[in-house]
């Protein structure tokens, strides 16, 4: 390793917050989220308690949750900016070509194969992760919804569905909090020390190691894609597709928020 | 200054002597007695002139006071009680044998039956009545002043028995704190002279007897406990499983139900008995009923909500909101579209917009199985299978990878 190795940008100030974000979020679902799954075990009373109640436990939980949701519906409308208007390659796209890099990596780590998979920006390992988070996080709206608002949902489907939808809530949160356990924390802090989605540059030799065909493609100069000229009609495009996706997480929000009456209170003795 | 004192000794003496042979026993001759035993300070003299070493509680059982009207013995003399009293200096055994028999014998028949009966059989009961009513000062039970008036009661009772919970209770506060003579003591509900223990089957406080004596105040409660699933098994089969009164609302330390910690601690108090498999294998009842409880979301809150803030007015259903209380039924005495409709009712309660579709939102206690609730059992499933096969995968993976990175690499 030479003593001062070069360091390759490799996230933009956006990768950055979106990662913070959803950092905070993920985080602090969980903490919120667990005691509520385990509300018979002792920690979990414990977690509730440091956090001052199982309302505020919830309130957090809501907010966090929310905050969560708007950063699916953000990244919705940027992927159609970076795609369609910006006509950026979509790096994150599963291909064939990452089924047999695992494949690969498997044989050479087993000693069946010589050398290591030569991968571009974004390894197999990567993309599983981003897929899984953007399907987790997709899940986890949809039965968190389902769960913030069950009367209302029960006005189109059985109230069975609610509680399916809480096993998925459980099931899922489960499944993403231990594949941050494993797979995350396996490949950017045991791995490598990879600190470049919070500082945005990641160290030469890492780079080599693990991206090789960007860093070539990179060095040959090939990284900037040239400017392209703004397309009206992709700009129309980007228009509609960002307003059905607000408009349509702003409808399904109205929809749930504005039924007649919410919950009564219940008359308990000492409860004013 | 020795032969001072023995010389106002003998006169003492000599006085009370002349005083007691002058008069024929009567209330009037018990002024003599109160020379020495009138007051604590007369006791100390008495005591001191006559050379006996008290210590100062002896003198202060030693001193009677005069009595005064209201003292249903205001007629009755020392000597009836004291028959050696006339001896001077009093000679041992001052007390007559079961004096309070003379005219109350009744009683002692009573006691005589009852838990404070002498051990050993004899007409001595365990209990002297003393003990409850003091010696000297015995006024009705009506009297404030009186030992046995109820604000006094717990006192005497609480002497030998260590039942200080019943003073944290809210009959105990009642009477102590809020002044309610009406409020139960202890003799309210286990008796007085025919007190006996709850293990007999005739105690008023035996299981089979509690509903009639809380009753005598809480009539329409206890009447409606009777008719319900509890208190029909009781009176009915005398079922040995079934609560009683005091096993939801504690017979000493009982708390308010209208107090938000009795709202908040129900579901335990229901889990007991239900999540017992040896109590409820009986019945063929589920005993999942408490974890199905918790493990939804009106349990879960209320557990929760009871970890941190167990004194705080608590608003998710709890068992009683859905099943009732001293109405209790059980489940299966109602036909399905019985429950559905009543379900329905509880569930507007609070969710006023809740249809007949809502009321799958609850399993009603049942474990999702692949013929009930199977769209949950399945998703349940799916986790369980998903859960451990991914990150299994992952981890080998993981172990695959650490030692691909560790074997020595082929020069290159």
């Amino acid at each position: 390793m030479t003593a001062r190795a070069e360091m390759i940008r490799r996230f933009t100030a956006r990768h950055i917050v979106n990662h913070w974000l959803m950092l905070v979020t993920f985080v602090g679902l969980v903490v919120t989220g667990m005691p509520q799954k385990f509300a018979s075990e002792a920690w979990a009373k414990g977690v509730v308690l440091i956090i001052g109640g199982v309302e505020r436990v919830r309130f957090l939980h809501h907010l966090l949750g929310t905050i969560m949701a708007l950063q699916l519906v953000w990244h919705a409308v940027e992927s159609v900016w970076l795609h369609v208007v910006r006509r950026l390659r979509m790096p994150m796209v599963p291909r064939l070509a990452d089924g047999q890099h695992f494949m690969q990596q498997v044989k050479f780590n087993l000693g069946l194969e010589k050398r290591p998979p030569s991968m571009g920006r974004y390894t197999f390992a990567e993309k599983l992760e981003y897929l899984a988070l953007v399907w987790g996080t997709a899940v986890m709206v949809a039965t968190g919804l389902l769960l913030l608002y069950p009367v209302r949902w029960a006005s189109l489907v059985p109230g069975e569905v609610i509680l399916a939808a809480k096993a998925a809530h459980g099931g899922e949160a489960i499944l993403a909090f231990l594949s941050i356990l494993t797979w995350h924390l396996y490949f950017v802090h045991v791995r490598h020390w990879n600190t470049a989605i919070f500082t945005g540059r990641l160290d030469e030799e890492v780079y080599a190691e693990e991206h090789p065909l960007e860093l070539a493609t990179m060095r040959r100069g090939e990284g900037k894609a040239a400017e392209r000229r703004l397309e009206a009609w992709r700009l129309l495009v980007f228009a509609v597709a960002t307003v059905l996706i607000v408009g349509g997480a702003a409808a399904l929000y109205w929809w749930l928020r504005t039924y007649s009456g919410g919950l009564l209170t219940v008359k308990v003795p000492g409860l004013s | 200054m020795e032969s001072k004192r023995r010389i106002s000794t003998a006169c003492l003496i000599a006085a009370a002597v002349l005083l007691l042979a002058a008069m024929p026993a009567s209330a009037a001759d018990d002024n003599a007695c109160l020379e020495c035993h009138g007051s604590v300070q007369k006791a100390t003299d008495a005591a001191g002139m006559m050379d006996l070493k008290l210590t100062p509680e002896e003198v202060q059982r030693l001193a009677v006071q005069p009595a005064t009207k209201g003292n249903v013995h205001l007629g009755i003399a020392c000597l009836d009680c004291h028959p050696k009293a006339a001896e001077v200096p009093h000679p041992a055994g001052m007390l007559a044998a079961n004096p309070c028999v003379t005219c109350h014998d009744d009683v002692l028949a009573k006691i005589n039956t009852s838990a404070h009966r002498d051990p050993a059989g004899h007409a001595h009961p365990r209990a002297e009545c003393w003990s409850c009513h003091t010696a000297h000062d015995v006024r009705p039970p009506g009297d404030p002043a009186s030992a046995m008036a109820p604000v006094n009661v717990a006192s005497r009772c609480l002497a030998c028995h260590n039942r200080r919970d019943y003073l944290i209770g809210v009959h105990g506060q009642g009477i102590q704190l809020a002044g309610l003579d009406v409020a139960a003591s202890c003799v309210s509900c286990h008796g007085g002279h025919d007190i006996l223990a709850p293990s007999v089957a005739g105690s008023r406080v035996a299981r089979r007897n509690i509903s009639f004596t809380c009753g005598k105040c809480h009539g329409r409660v206890a009447e409606t406990y009777r008719k319900s699933v509890h208190g029909a098994a009781l009176t009915e089969n005398d079922n040995p499983d079934v609560p009683t009164c005091v096993d939801c609302h504690k017979a000493h330390a009982t708390v308010d139900p209208l107090l938000p910690q009795f709202r908040v601690s129900s579901p335990e108090i229901c889990g007991r008995c239900h999540s017992d498999p040896k109590v409820m294998g009986k019945y063929k009842i589920s005993t999942a009923v408490y974890s199905t409880y918790v493990a939804d979301f009106h349990g879960t809150t209320a557990e929760l909500f009871r970890a941190v803030t167990p004194d705080q007015p608590l608003n998710q259903a709890v068992c009683y909101d859905c099943h009732g209380y001293h109405d209790v039924e059980a489940v299966s005495k109602a036909g399905d579209q019985q429950i559905k409709a009543r379900l329905l009712v509880r569930c507007q309660t609070c969710h006023p917009q809740a249809t007949t579709k809502f009321l799958s939102a609850w399993t009603a206690h049942y474990i999702p199985s692949p013929t009930r609730y199977p769209l949950i059992y399945w998703v349940r499933a799916f986790y369980r299978l998903v859960i451990p096969g991914t990150i299994a995968f992952f981890l080998l993976y993981i172990g695959v990878d650490v030692w691909g990175r560790r074997r020595p690499r082929r020069s290159s």
